[in-house]
């Protein structure tokens, strides 16, 4: 034990002196609580919190791919779609939808190039550009029936990272660090990565709302420094920052004794997790410990030559993206609560076909490897993983301004599809059915809020009980709705 | 509760079938009046005959303080007004009354009451009620309301405020103000002692931090320190009171309510470079002491008051921090209908501490709020518009009214002189001039030349009119090229003049052949051979070209320049319909004979912008002469007798001679020259609201949804509250803004010190400081805040007297440090026993850090800054929309409320310090402590060059004395000196820094920075940047005590 960690322990156990006789919070607790030194329930924000009932899943990976992928030309197959191609739709389905760009009048339907194909025992069908995940079939529930309430991105974006959509309030990663704290030690319980261009809610879609910003997502990158304002300044040496920080605790403690106020113990105990962050955040990043087999399995390093690409984010967003799912395993192992891979854009309003198998080709690869590396080490089971979208695209063909030429889709919130693994799901299995061309959902509608309290469910967290009092409401994560999808469940 | 959840939607459905019925109702009557149990055929009484029929099967869920779905049938007028899906009884109609409808079962989807509240209505029963509906639905005054009233009437916020007297107690020593007999009376209550007075050193830091946000300097400390004047404490109040950094304080408190942001959020969140002109007018008022109720009436309806000057109408940029959605497809009405909506919600916060918004969808579920209410406060905003106006500052307006004046007077005695032309000269002079022309012998215009022969590449049908145009007809190519030979009845040629006609026989009566009715000549060129002898052809030159109008991408020079993705286009907006090009010719094209040309005019730009009609003329005077000849109509003109001239004809002829005098063209030359130097006006803008001309109509709107629209509702309050008295026939937002702020408002003034309280002790008396509501927490001191709410008012409304009234009680002056005793029986510290100590605001930590180095930038108000951001942190923004331009010199040390505010990427150091997201109104800051934060304060760039500059500060105040610089960076952050144990541990630290820093030249350099430090002194400054850093980071420094 160096020095600075003798200081700590110290501190701690001062703290726990106090503590006994009453008086305050005690950041160190959780930490305490793991070395087997403390029962009692701590004051900790962070501090690991049983559920409501025994969980399945103690950590989440959500996927989100921003802008909206359209669901017809990956997940949900329609035969007749393609039969009708250059039609219009009847009048009875469109008479009272908005869209965001398309023109009612002259819109045709525009069907897929894309070729579905059954896949694992449970024959699930999937498009010809996801010939990875395909291999996962059977750990994956597909569902087809996703519903949203929100046509344009920021809002779809809030409803889908936050139940409501509107701004100010947690997103799902907050509300799971709030309810069950987080078993890292050396990291922050909500981690949020990126790749492509910038989600149009930007850290609105990981904000922790009206709750302390203790819950809030901690954006890392996946090179250079993974946090900001990780590495000392240029000039302070390790050692420097060691004495540095003992003088600061003693300095701190000391204070502590005298005004007694809980908080001054907080803060000492965040320059400690600052401390450690320093070491484990690069420890994180640092990828020379995997094996090549696994860097290629990922698909570290891969290049998108002859790609052509546009809205796709460019080039190095293949090596990005592969990146990230791969620190998403790293971060699973060391306890991290919520994940966030974030990937912006598929808001594929034109020249659908290349871009999409551009997407396509960037994340089917990591994607699969990801749910079969976690399978491997035995760590699917305890993780979540969710494949997620604001909303689908429409059937029809984007003709912005009465143009002739369809080559995109426009945004479509009454049936999409997005996909779960792990974490107490039942793979092999898809769940709702749109009607023939993919308007409506004909079968099992899955509303956004339902999505949430299933995934609270399967935290061991029922949806109506996880409550914040905010604006004289009791606030939830499924705001007035939400249902828990049993067919999903094992 | 699940009753409540489910009859919300049952009640929607309503709606749809209630403006369906309306709508039909009068003459089909497609009600299926079978299905309902007949009316009773006798006088119904309502004591008699319906009240008992309401209180057995109705006031469950619509009477005694319940109105689900808005509904309430206790209380004759809102029954008889409806629930938020309409009315439900109409008076005379039975039978289309959704009442009777809903208890007759004729919907079995929709049967009241509810099948798990209540029984059926009998036929009799429903019978009775239509009865009393056909008769007229006659109510007496005598139960018009409910016995009792609504119980949420009773609630303690909406009573009136009532100024108590401050208690009696018995340790009247310790009192200072009023204040104190609230508190101590509660802490004598329970037997327990007030701390003691803080130490003057924390009592100085305490009050700099409260009312300017800054930590005093070591100077100030000293002096109040050593102040031995008995109104010390008084002194030093009034001095931060006067400062400006009074208004920078408390007007960040004020934007975090205004939800004050430099960008419009959602996707594009574009930026809006002139929001600050709003948070200058804040900081100003603020500094002024403005009274509250004015500060207000400004802000809500400052461009409603007589006469507003610009100060007021700038003020109403309170509600242009409203976010705006710019993203592709977003419909306009719905993003409109939302502003309003947060406008309404955020008054309602702001002023009356109501969670109104509640009722935007449905009928408040706790406070009595009606929907329709709500949509009544809608009215006040729904008919406002979004303005930029000019908006100058004081000194920018007074620097343009200086320039301009010198301006002005630099140009009047250029329009004089053309006056006195005009008077004396000009008249006399064109009649000179006319009188030469009638004179000359050759040509004074140009000459049509008939062409001989003239193709259409594209395949078109040029055909000759009888005035020599050629108008194309027939096909019509996406692109063509005509060649037209001209044979001139001239041996020279000097000029080529080329008119485009619009005519009626073209698309849109335009120019072109294409729909747009537009043409682009993409490049004329000529060649020259003397006639009957074409292989003597020479090409000809153009040059010196003008036209009578040109787009401005597209001028007439693009149609000689050799390129064909260039060419001439006229200004689309242009009325008249023949334009006219004229060209010189560079060489000298002379023959013995008469001149041939051959005239290529290419038009290959695509999308059918072809010429329709066109007409070539040439000219043989010399060349400088080309540019002088004059147009065919001012000749046309001139043919006619002086004397038999119509006024158009003078006057044409006039203004084409002012034109060519060259006395003349000089002096409005000059004229022109001079107006080029006008002064700007000021560009500076401010975001302002007004009102459209005719107001909108109002409705509401069922489940909030825009497109949904209910009952047409009037501008109302809410009827829990004190009465709404508009001024005129037409309600305003100016009317709204004085009911808010009338003495009988229970709300705002009790909503308002609360926020003051909260600000300088740290608690709030209601510490739900945004709901006042039946779901907010009950005042720790319920007479103390009545007492500061009538004092605020005795006081008019003066910030300041109320600050100043706080800080001087022996409340605030007390200890923050824990009370051990305490913690179990006061854990939040609501009876005030001891100050509270709390970490500071985001913006305050920096502003600490920079001004306890010295870099602080003073500089009050102004447009927002950039300091330094990581590079890919804009990158988080949408597609790049993004852009930081990072601010140099004294901008970035800027205070932290000046940091330019973009709503999608939160400058990182802000949003790890809570600060507010600014999406809407905050009426609360989070208080976290996260490892991020210790990272910021440690690392981040900004708060490393603080600690730099504290460091050299330290060498340079005291270059020999280790202890004294270490004293004096802890007394700059601090406000106190070190213990002796303090100094201790900063002294051996230091040294521990010193034997390090010894080990690696490289280090001393990069802990010192850019600045240049004497050899000798190198060491021990990067030390002390070292210990600096370390000290900046103590919990004391980011703690307000």
């Amino acid at each position: 034990m160096d020095r600075i960690q003798q200081q700590m322990a110290q501190t701690r156990r001062d703290f726990l002196a106090t503590s006994a006789s009453g008086l305050g919070t005690l950041a160190l607790a959780s930490l305490l609580q793991q070395d087997g030194l403390l029962a009692a329930e701590s004051s900790d924000p962070l501090a690991p919190k049983a559920p409501h009932f025994a969980p399945k899943a103690k950590n989440c990976i959500f996927i989100f791919m921003a802008g909206a992928p359209s669901q017809l030309d990956l997940f949900d197959p329609k035969p007749k779609l393609n039969e009708l191609h250059g039609q219009p739709l009847p009048e009875s389905l469109t008479k009272n939808v908005r869209f965001a760009f398309i023109q009612k009048e002259s819109a045709v339907l525009i069907g897929s190039k894309r070729k579905f194909t059954p896949h694992g025992e449970c024959g699930m069908e999937l498009s010809d550009v996801l010939p990875n995940i395909a291999t996962c079939a059977d750990d994956i529930a597909l569902i087809r029936s996703m519903r949203s309430t929100q046509f344009n991105h920021h809002p779809g974006q809030l409803l889908m990272t936050s139940g409501v959509p509107r701004f100010g309030f947690p997103s799902v990663g907050s509300w799971l660090n709030y309810g069950l704290g987080t078993a890292s030690r050396d990291l922050p319980g909500y981690v949020v990565l990126t790749s492509g261009r910038g989600a149009s809610g930007g850290a609105s879609n990981w904000t922790s709302g009206f709750l302390p910003s203790t819950y809030q997502g901690v954006l890392f990158r996946n090179k250079g420094e993974p946090v900001l304002n990780l590495s000392n300044p240029g000039g302070v040496t390790l050692e420097m920052q060691k004495k540095g920080l003992e003088t600061l605790s003693s300095l701190n403690q000391a204070r502590y004794e005298r005004i007694r106020d809980p908080e001054i113990a907080s803060r000492i105990s965040s320059y400690e997790l600052a401390y450690r962050m320093q070491t484990a955040a690069p420890e994180l990043i640092d990828l020379s410990g995997e094996t090549q087999a696994t860097l290629d399995a990922y698909g570290v390093g891969r290049t998108e030559e002859g790609m052509k690409f546009g809205r796709g984010g460019g080039k190095g967003t293949y090596h990005s993206f592969s990146t990230n799912c791969l620190l998403a395993r790293r971060l699973v192992e060391r306890g991290v609560r919520f994940t966030n891979i974030i990937h912006a854009s598929w808001d594929h309003h034109s020249n659908l076909d290349q871009e999409i198998e551009f997407n396509a080709k960037m994340a089917d690869q990591p994607v699969a490897a990801l749910i079969k590396d976690l399978k491997e080490r035995g760590l699917l089971d305890e993780t979540l993983v969710v494949w997620g979208c604001e909303f689908g695209r429409t059937p029809l063909g984007e003709n912005r301004g009465g143009r002739e030429s369809n080559t995109g889709r426009d945004h479509h919130p009454f049936a999409f599809s997005m996909f779960m693994a792990g974490g107490g799901i039942k793979g092999g299995q898809v769940i709702g059915r749109t009607d023939e061309v993919g308007w409506n959902i004909e079968e099992d509608p899955i509303e956004v809020n339902d999505l949430h309290a299933t995934m609270l469910h399967l935290f061991g967290i029922n949806h109506l009980k996880l409550t914040v009092r905010f604006s004289g409401r009791d606030v939830r994560l499924t705001d007035v709705a939400g249902n828990v999808v049993e067919k999903l469940l094992v | 509760m699940p009753r409540r959840t489910r009859w919300i939607i049952p009640f929607c459905l309503l709606a749809v079938t209630a403006c369906a019925a309306t709508v039909r109702g009068e003459d089909e009557n497609p009600q299926p009046a079978a299905k309902l149990p007949p009316a009773a055929e006798r006088p119904v009484d309502f004591i008699k005959d319906i009240q008992p029929i309401f209180v057995a099967s109705c006031y469950d869920c619509h009477g005694g303080g319940e109105q689900e779905g808005g509904l309430q049938l206790d209380a004759r007028d809102n029954a008889l007004k409806g629930g938020d899906s309409g009315r439900v009884i109409e008076k005379g109609k039975s039978a289309e009354s959704l009442l009777i409808q809903y208890v007759a079962g004729a919907d079995p989807e929709k049967v009241m009451p509810p099948e798990d509240i209540g029984d059926p209505l009998t036929p009799e029963q429903v019978g009775l009620l239509r009865a009393w509906i056909d008769q007229g639905a006659d109510w007496p005054d005598s139960v018009a309301l409910p016995e009792g009233g609504d119980p949420r009437a009773e609630h303690w916020s909406f009573q009136p405020i009532v100024r108590p007297e401050p208690p009696d107690v018995k340790n009247d020593l310790w009192v200072r103000n009023a204040i104190d007999r609230f508190i101590l009376r509660k802490l004598e209550a329970e037997g327990v002692e007030p701390s003691p007075e803080a130490s003057r050193p924390t009592l100085i830091r305490r009050l700099s931090l409260d009312l300017r946000g800054l930590p005093p300097t070591p100077e100030e400390v000293e002096e109040f320190v050593y102040d031995e004047r008995p109104d010390a404490y008084e002194q030093l109040v009034e001095r931060l009171l006067a400062s400006k950094h009074f208004g920078e304080r408390w007007g960040r408190h004020w934007l975090d309510l205004a939800r004050y942001a430099d960008s419009d959020g959602y996707e594009k969140d574009r930026p809006r470079p002139w929001a600050w002109r709003y948070r200058n007018w804040v900081i100003d008022a603020i500094n002024a002491d403005m009274p509250f109720d004015q500060f207000t009436i400004e802000q809500l309806a400052g461009d409603l008051l007589p006469n507003p000057t610009l100060n007021q109408r700038i003020a109403t940029g309170f509600h242009r921090n409203t976010l705006t959605n710019t993203e592709g497809g977003t419909d306009k009405e719905e993003d409109r209908v939302k502003q309003v909506v947060d406008r309404v919600n955020t008054t309602g916060t702001v002023w009356l501490g109501m969670t109104v918004g509640c009722a935007q969808c449905h009928t408040h579920k706790y406070d009595p709020i009606l929907q329709r209410e709500y949509y009544g406060l809608f009215a006040f905003y729904n008919s406002d518009k979004e303005e930029n106006i000019p908006a100058p500052l004081p000194d920018e307006l007074a620097a343009y009214e200086e320039a301009k004046a010198k301006f002005d007077a630099e140009m009047a005695p250029l329009k004089q002189a053309v006056a006195d032309f005009e008077q004396n000269q000009l008249a006399q002079r064109q009649a000179a001039w006319e009188r030469e022309l009638a004179a000359a012998t050759g040509p004074l215009g140009w000459t049509v030349v008939s062409p001989v022969s003239f193709t259409s590449a594209g395949g078109g049908t040029l055909t000759k009119q009888d005035d020599k145009s050629l108008l194309a007809s027939g096909v019509s190519p996406v692109k063509d090229v005509y060649t037209v030979v001209l044979n001139t009845k001239q041996k020279r040629v000097t000029g080529l003049r080329l008119e485009v006609f619009a005519d009626d026989s073209l698309p849109n009566k335009g120019f072109g052949r294409g729909e747009s009715g537009a043409f682009v000549l993409t490049e004329i060129t000529v060649t020259a051979a003397p006639t009957g002898d074409p292989t003597k052809a020479k090409s000809v030159t153009l040059h010196n070209a003008s036209a009578t109008s040109a787009d401005k991408k597209s001028p007439i020079a693009a149609a000689i320049d050799g390129k064909d993705d260039t060419g001439w286009t006229i200004d689309g907006n242009q009325k008249d319909k023949r334009q006219v090009a004229t060209f010189e010719v560079k060489e000298d094209i002379r023959f013995e004979s008469d001149v041939t040309l051959n005239v290529t005019l290419r038009q290959v730009g695509g999308d059918n912008a072809t010429l329709g009609r066109i007409r070539l003329a040439a000219t043989a005077v010399e060349p400088d002469q080309v540019s002088e000849l004059i147009p065919d109509h001012i000749l046309d003109a001139l043919t006619v007798a002086a004397d038999r001239r119509t006024p158009e004809q003078q006057k044409l002829i006039g203004d084409y001679y002012r034109t060519i005098d060259p006395g003349f063209v000089k002096l409005t030359a000059a004229v022109k020259a001079q107006a080029a130097k006008e002064p700007p006006y000021p560009p500076t803008l401010a975001q302002t609201i007004a009102m459209i001309e005719e107001p909108r109509k109002n409705h509401l709107l069922i489940r909030g949804d825009f497109l949904r629209k209910g009952d047409e509702v009037p501008y109302e309050t809410p009827a829990i509250l004190h009465e709404f008295e508009p001024a005129g026939e037409q309600p305003t937002r100016l009317d709204l803004a004085r009911w808010l702020m009338a003495p009988e408002n229970p709300l705002t003034a009790r909503v308002t010190v609360n926020r003051i309280w909260k600000h300088l002790l740290g608690r709030a008396i209601v510490p739900t400081e945004d709901d006042f509501g039946m779901r907010g927490d009950l005042p720790s001191h319920p007479e103390l805040l009545d007492w500061l709410a009538t004092e605020i008012q005795a006081q008019g409304w003066s910030r300041k007297q109320m600050i100043r009234t706080i800080v001087q009680s022996a409340t605030y002056r007390q200890s923050s440090a824990y009370r051990p005793e305490l913690v179990n029986r006061d854990p939040a510290n609501a009876w005030l026993a001891r100050q509270n100590r709390y970490r500071l605001e985001a913006e305050v930590v920096r502003d600490s850090f920079l001004a306890s180095s010295g870099l602080l930038c003073r500089k009050i108000g102004g447009p927002s800054v950039k300091p330094p951001l990581p590079a890919d942190v804009a990158a988080l923004g949408y597609a790049g929309s993004v852009k930081w331009q990072e601010s140099e010199g004294e901008d970035r040390y800027r205070r932290g409320l000046y940091i330019f505010f973009q709503r999608t990427v939160p400058y990182p150091m802000l949003a790890t310090f809570d600060a507010p997201d600014s999406n809407t109104t905050c009426t609360r800051r989070e208080r976290s402590n996260t490892p991020l934060q210790s990272l910021t304060l440690l690392n981040d760039p900004v708060f490393f060059e603080t600690a730099q500059a504290l460091g050299h500060r330290m060498m340079k105040q005291h270059p020999s004395d280790k202890a004294a610089r270490l004293q004096y960076a802890f007394q700059s952050c601090m406000a106190r000196r070190p213990t002796g144990r303090e100094l201790e541990q900063l002294e051996s630290l230091y040294d521990e820094m010193l034997a390090e820093i010894q080990t690696d030249k490289e280090i001393e350099g990069q802990l010192i920075g850019d600045i240049k430090v004497p050899p000798e002194e190198v060491t021990d400054t990067a030390a002390s940047v070292a210990v600096a850093r370390i000290i900046m980071n103590l919990d004391e420094f980011v703690t307000r005590e």
